[in-house]
């Protein structure tokens, strides 16, 4: 698996978009630990502070309807994941929310460059792992795992994992 | 039609036919076919031309989806690659690129519209 960890972003998706177009190669994974203008659909604000996992994927060529059940499916993973390690209830709000205690705990992203066929292909996951505190206009709609469990958990851990079984979705899509 | 041509004392068989339009000329076991003189008109026009498509080119929804921002205006040249519109499809954004050079003829979209996979969003000429 190959990582490319920064200690800052503006967002991992830019970059990701940016190191695409370079003819990086596909599942090259860019991690950030924390961003500095995140977003989610519409570019609306992804609070990304230090202590969150923030990552995106540069994703193989695919048919547009496959990026579209693997974005679905992201959030079946992240939640997965969270549900195998910790032993928590997440629960998927349609088309891709993962929502803990009813807060929002991960959000997923994926933007396309489509002319004729699919140009490339980024898939975004902020995930709010290791975050103490929301800012008030959050702390209602948000929460972290560190909130839910009341300790810090394994960054790297979490991304492979989440990582590997988009991989292996993918494939089955394909397929 | 069968000549028999001396030239230069060497003796020569010559058939003449004519098939399908063309004729056909057969001279020692060579075939040579010609076409009509307006048919070769024809295919050497369409030959010497260059291979592009000056009709109208659409570009259209890869998805169903909403249009949640448009770059672009009518009257305004596009370059191919340039990127046209965003798409937004379930949690995908979907940078709609222009697959050629050409003129805005038409925006058949708002922002904040839905549409079907196939609609056309924008002509270009």
């Amino acid at each position: 698996m190959e990582i490319k960890y920064f200690s800052q972003l503006k967002s991992t998706n830019q970059k990701a978009k940016e190191l695409s177009s370079k003819e990086a190669k596909p599942w090259l994974v860019v991690v950030a630990e924390k961003q500095t203008a995140g977003y989610g659909k519409e570019k609306v604000p992804w609070f990304s502070p230090q202590g969150g996992l923030y990552f995106s994927i540069i994703l193989p060529k695919s048919k547009i309807e496959d990026l579209q059940t693997l974005t679905i499916l992201a959030a079946w993973i992240s939640a997965k994941v969270i549900k195998d390690n910790f032993n928590l209830e997440p629960l998927i709000k349609l088309p891709n929310d993962v929502l803990l205690n009813q807060k929002k705990i991960c959000g997923i992203l994926t933007e396309n460059i489509i002319g004729k066929d699919v140009k490339s292909s980024v898939i975004g996951i902020g995930l709010n792992t290791n975050i103490e505190k929301f800012p008030k206009d959050l702390e209602n709609s948000a929460t972290s795992l560190k909130i839910e469990l009341g300790r810090e958990v394994d960054n790297k851990k979490i991304l492979e994992q989440i990582v590997k079984g988009l991989k292996e979705q993918l494939t089955t899509i394909s397929e | 039609m069968r000549l028999h041509l001396n030239i230069k004392g060497k003796e020569y068989e010559i058939e003449i036919s004519e098939e399908e339009g063309k004729i056909k000329i057969k001279v020692g076991g060579k075939e040579f076919s010609f076409g009509r003189e307006e048919e070769e008109k024809t295919s050497i026009a369409k030959t010497s031309l260059p291979k592009r498509n000056f009709s109208k080119k659409e570009i259209k929804a890869p998805v169903t989806g909403v249009v949640s921002k448009i770059f672009v205006k009518e009257g305004e040249f596009v370059k191919s690659d340039q990127k046209v519109l965003i798409l937004s499809a379930m949690k995908m954004e979907n940078e709609i690129i222009s697959e050629s050079n050409g003129l805005v003829k038409e925006i058949r979209v708002k922002e904040n519209q839905s549409v079907n996979i196939g609609d056309v969003l924008i002509v270009l000429k």
